[in-house]
């Protein structure tokens, strides 16, 4: 059991390591990344809104990632409906095909929808950024919805209706509210990978960086990373906050229903 | 009998399945109708025509006189308990139960509250209003289905096998809670179960369903002393198998000897030639020392036995019959168990024969 212990440690150590870092040098007062530390300071958090192109890549960002959210929620709500309740020819093919982006490279993608959008003469822009990333924000939100769907007995849609509800309000009134903890999960972790999505929105990008791929441009200046960091720092802080309300969500999902906990993303 | 629900020559395909193959059937108002089969014999699916949950391939379906080809399910005189009850887990209790009441706008909110108080305490539930659906145990889930489908007196109270979750002393109690409620409210109830022993229990009028037909239609008693085929029979409680050859309303069984049996007892049809003779085990019975037979007798052995402390159940072997017979006595003070192997004279009464044509 000790060595056990110890590779644990060990293990936990390579994982995070690097994250432990960036919230250390972020708060050092020096514009060299290297120990001995020389000195505690905010001061790199307090550029951060006085460089206005990075404000203007956090509101691109923003923008698209809440774009990509909905978009990849909405087609994910539709798929993992469909997928519980009917069956058609074809079914598990299908259902396979559209969580195929889950395991494609992201690199493959991303070179493969610019072919496309340059070929059809297409303007590279934040919409084009939002295309890439509902393309791959969408397996994740319907592997999330699947089971939020399929922990729905659907004799309570059929109790709904046999009470007097029509097919829409019983959507209303029981499905929504009961696979709602699942909707507010995929929304949050699209939200999350879109935010931080690089190869993808690097490609994809016209002349309006998104965060990640304005940070990437600012490594090739030393004084510049520290703010880096610190912006690092706001985001890793951003990122864990938005994967636990996730987590809580569909958590309190699995209550509701009172369904048993099988797996998730904590 | 003026019929409630009315169903005539339905069928019903999924794909190439056939799971309704013709079902007609009258249901009168204010019956306690049970739909009883193994599982796969389509008694769910009938249900949930009626429901409206399933489209009627062929045949009508007629309910409370309206024909229900285009009446979806939310527009029909009908109210279902789920087999899961299907209590809606986000809801409080007295929200499950006033649930149908809300297309009612001819009532106010004060009418809604008071009619959800009467439903409650005809279930049992006052006090339970405030209480979150999932804090609930299974009888209490199943009282709030019944109280939410009851709330709109529908003409027709649908039971998808609704004591099918419960444990053995709890089925017992809802069984007669049942039976009770159904008598006090007056509606007609539909029961789809697969335990013959609950619809004997409750029913004015069984339908025993195999492979989507109805098989026989009858009131527990006929049902259990006329079985219409052995496969009825063998469904409803225990039943004694014996080859026997009839010849006129002559029958020679094999161990029992000749007997003449009544049309009432061919309920299928006076067989001629091989057939088949089925007698329950409580109709025959053990006699002791020199104690005279009430009726016919003869001698065999126990094969076999199996003490229930209320009965004992005997596998008595009898001379030219294959397999042993089953009967039961009831274990009366001072009464003594036999032992295996040992010699008796058993007792039966003629009357107690049913015969099927093979």
């Amino acid at each position: 059991m000790t060595w056990l212990r110890g590779y644990a440690v060990l293990y936990l150590l390579f994982l995070y390591a690097p994250i432990i870092l960036l919230p250390i040098f972020a708060f050092n007062d020096s514009t060299i990344i290297a120990f001995p530390l020389s000195g505690f300071t905010t001061q790199w958090f307090s550029e951060i809104p006085n460089t206005p192109a990075l404000v203007k890549s956090v509101q691109t960002s923003v923008i698209i990632a809440l774009t990509t959210a909905v978009l990849s929620t909405t087609l994910g709500i539709c798929a993992a409906r469909a997928g519980a309740k009917y069956t058609f020819p074809l079914k598990a093919p299908i259902l396979g095909f559209i969580m195929l982006p889950l395991v494609l490279p992201e690199i493959i993608v991303a070179v493969s929808m610019l072919v496309v959008l340059l070929a059809l003469g297409l303007p590279l822009g934040s919409w084009t950024v939002v295309l890439g990333h509902t393309l791959i924000c969408t397996p994740f939100c319907i592997a999330i919805l699947n089971s939020a769907f399929a922990n729905l007995d659907p004799s309570l849609e059929e109790a709904a209706i046999d009470l007097g509800e029509t097919r829409a309000s019983t959507f209303r009134l029981i499905t929504l509210p009961l696979v709602m903890p699942g909707i507010i999960a995929a929304m949050l972790i699209s939200f999350t990978i879109s935010l931080d999505e690089f190869i993808i929105a690097f490609f994809l990008t016209g002349t309006e960086p998104t965060l990640p791929v304005y940070l990437w441009g600012q490594l090739r200046f030393p004084q510049k990373i520290p703010v880096v960091m610190a912006l690092g720092t706001i985001l890793v802080v951003l990122s864990i906050i938005l994967l636990i309300l996730a987590e809580m969500a569909r958590r309190r999902g699995l209550h509701r229903t009172g369904t048993q906990d099988s797996g998730g993303f904590l | 009998m003026t019929a409630i629900v009315s169903l005539k020559d339905v069928q019903k395909y999924y794909g190439t399945y056939h799971a309704l193959r013709g079902v007609t059937l009258d249901i009168a108002q204010g019956e306690f109708f049970s739909l009883l089969g193994p599982s796969g014999c389509g008694k769910t699916t009938l249900l949930r025509t009626i429901a409206g949950f399933e489209d009627i391939s062929e045949g009508t379906l007629i309910l409370s006189g309206q024909n229900m080809a285009d009446v979806p399910a939310n527009k029909r005189p009908t109210n279902m308990v789920f087999q899961s009850y299907a209590i809606f887990p986000h809801l409080s209790v007295g929200e499950n139960v006033a649930f149908g009441l809300r297309k009612r706008s001819d009532l106010n909110t004060k009418e809604k509250a008071a009619l959800v108080q009467d439903a409650l305490e005809m279930v049992g539930l006052v006090g339970f209003e405030k209480r979150a659906a999932h804090a609930l145990s299974g009888g209490q889930r199943q009282r709030v289905a019944l109280a939410r489908a009851l709330i709109l007196k529908p003409k027709v109270l649908l039971l998808d096998e609704p004591l099918s979750a419960l444990d053995k002393k709890m089925r017992d109690q809802m069984q007669n809670e049942l039976r009770q409620l159904q008598r006090h409210v007056g509606i007609t109830f539909i029961l789809v179960t697969h335990d013959q022993e609950e619809a004997l229990i409750m029913s004015d009028r069984i339908a025993v369903m195999f492979d989507g037909e109805i098989a026989q239609l009858a009131d527990p008693q006929t049902l259990y002393r006329r079985p219409i085929s052995r496969r009825v029979a063998d469904f409803i409680g225990v039943m004694n198998f014996l080859p026997a050859n009839a010849s006129g309303n002559k029958i020679d069984i094999p161990g029992l000897g000749a007997a003449t049996l009544t049309p009432e007892q061919c309920p299928g049809g006076t067989p001629s030639g091989p057939c088949t003779i089925g007698i329950r085990p409580e109709t025959m019975s053990i006699l002791f020392g020199t104690e005279p037979a009430p009726a016919r007798e003869t001698n065999g052995t126990v094969h076999e036995l199996a003490y229930y402390g209320d009965m004992t159940y005997y596998d008595i072997a009898l001379p030219g019959v294959e397999k042993p017979v089953t009967l039961s006595m009831k274990n009366l003070v001072g009464r003594r168990v036999l032992e295996r192997g040992e010699s008796t004279r058993i007792s039966w009464d003629d009357r107690a024969l049913v015969a099927f044509a093979d």
